[in-house]
C-alpha cells in the first residue's frame, strides 16, 4: 500500500490510453448522457466545423480520476480530494492519451500533483522516398493545422514501417489533491 | 451575425445581472446501479467496488460525477433567464456556442454515490466576464450536490465560454 513517507517531490504516476474510438464515444455518450452529437456524428462534427467527432472533455477527465483511484488503489490507501482541470485540446478518434502526475508539494498527509494530459495524435507513415505507407484519420481528415506547425507540435520519427509524423501537445493541464491514510 | 456594440451590450447586461446570482430551480438525479455500473465499465474500471452486483453493493467511480453533473448543469442554464429591454432571454441565445473550458471536482468532506441515491442539485454564477480579444463570454459556476440525507456528495467548479454570437 502507498504511504506518504515513500512521495518525494518530482515523483511521477503515470498511465495512458489509447482506446478513443467511435463505439466507446457511444458508449460514453450513453453512459454519461451527453448526447451532443459532435462525439457521436462525424456528419453533425463536420458541419460545425470540427472536421470529424471529437471526444467528450470530461471523457479525458475520467482518466485522470482513474489513474488516482489505481493509484490510491481503490481508496485502500487514500482519497482523492480535488482535480482542477482545463480543457485546451480537443482529443479525436485515434490519440493516444498519456496522463502524467507530478508531485509538487507535500503537506502532512496531502499531496499536491501537477497534472498533464497529452494526446499522441498519428498523421501518417511515409517510406524514406516520402511515399505514403499508411494515412491514419487524422492525416485523412485533415486534424493537424498549420498552427500545429508553427508551434512545433508536429514530429517524426523511425517506426519498423518507416517514418511516423504525429502531433504531440498537451490537452488538459491542471492539478491534483490527494489525501493518504498513512 | 450580431456586430460588435450589440455583443458588448449583451454582455455587459449579462455580466451585471447573473454574476452572484443563483441559477434558478434545481434538479433532481436519481442514481440507477445500471448507469452508475455502465460507466464506470466504459473506462475498463474492474474494480468490484464500482462494478460488482447490487447486492454486494457498490459505489459511483470518481468519474460518474461527470454524469450527474453535466445533466443537471445543462437542465439548469436552460431555465436561467433575465429580463432584457423588457424580454426574457436567456444567458445563452444558442447552447450549440458554448464551450466547456475548465472543471474543479472537489470531494472533501463528501460522501459517496450509491445506486438508489437521489441527488439534488443547485448551481449559483459565481463570475461573468468578456475576452474582448476573442469576443467570448465566459461564465463560472459553483455547483453544489447533496444526496437524500441532505449529505454533500462533490463540489464542483465549471467554467464555460460562449462564443460570439451566442449572447
Amino acid at each position: 500500500m502507498v504511504k506518504i513517507s515513500e512521495y518525494n517531490v518530482g515523483d511521477v504516476v503515470k498511465d495512458q490510453f489509447e482506446g478513443v474510438t467511435r463505439d466507446l464515444l457511444r458508449a460514453y455518450a450513453k453512459a454519461s448522457g451527453d448526447t451532443n452529437p459532435i462525439h457521436t456524428n462525424d456528419v453533425v462534427a463536420e458541419r460545425a466545423g470540427l472536421k470529424g467527432i471529437i471526444a467528450h472533455g470530461l471523457f479525458s477527465t475520467g482518466l485522470i480520476t482513474k489513474l488516482f483511484e489505481d493509484h490510491l488503489e481503490h481508496g485502500k490507501a487514500g482519497k482523492l480530494i480535488e482535480i482542477n482541470i482545463e480543457m485546451r485540446g480537443m482529443v479525436r478518434c485515434g490519440d493516444l492519451i498519456i496522463t502524467e502526475a507530478t508531485v509538487k508539494k507535500i503537506e502532512g498527509k496531502k499531496v499536491f500533483f501537477k497534472v498533464e494530459q497529452r494526446t499522441i495524435t498519428s498523421v501518417d507513415i511515409k517510406d524514406t522516398n516520402g511515399n505514403l505507407v499508411k494515412q491514419f484519420e487524422a492525416g485523412e481528415r485533415g486534424y493537424i493545422s498549420e498552427k500545429d506547425i508553427e508551434r512545433g507540435l508536429v514530429k517524426t520519427k523511425d517506426v519498423p514501417e518507416g517514418i511516423l509524423t504525429y502531433r504531440e501537445r498537451i490537452a488538459t493541464p491542471g492539478t491534483a489533491l490527494i489525501e493518504l491514510f498513512e | 451575425m450580431m456586430d460588435i456594440e450589440e455583443m458588448k451590450k449583451n454582455a455587459d447586461f449579462l455580466i451585471k445581472n447573473v454574476k452572484g446570482v443563483d441559477i434558478p430551480g434545481s434538479v433532481k438525479v436519481n442514481i440507477r446501479y445500471k448507469t452508475l455500473v455502465n460507466f464506470a465499465k466504459v473506462y475498463g474500471i474492474t474494480d468490484p467496488k464500482y462494478v460488482a452486483s447490487e447486492e454486494d453493493g457498490v459505489i459511483a467511480c470518481h468519474a460518474f460525477a461527470n454524469h450527474f453533473t453535466i445533466k443537471a448543469v445543462y437542465k439548469l442554464l436552460i431555465g436561467f433567464n433575465v429580463i432584457q429591454d423588457g424580454k426574457t432571454r436567456g444567458i445563452m441565445l444558442d447552447p450549440g456556442k458554448l464551450l466547456h473550458t475548465g472543471n474543479i471536482y472537489n470531494w472533501e468532506g463528501c460522501v459517496d454515490v450509491k445506486p438508489g441515491d437521489k441527488l439534488q442539485i443547485v448551481g449559483l454564477c459565481e463570475d461573468a466576464w468578456l475576452n474582448e480579444k476573442n469576443m467570448m463570454l465566459f461564465y463560472k459556476f459553483l455547483i453544489k450536490v447533496k444526496n437524500q440525507n441532505e449529505e454533500p456528495v462533490c463540489n464542483v467548479v465549471i467554467t464555460a465560454g460562449v462564443r460570439k454570437g451566442g449572447y
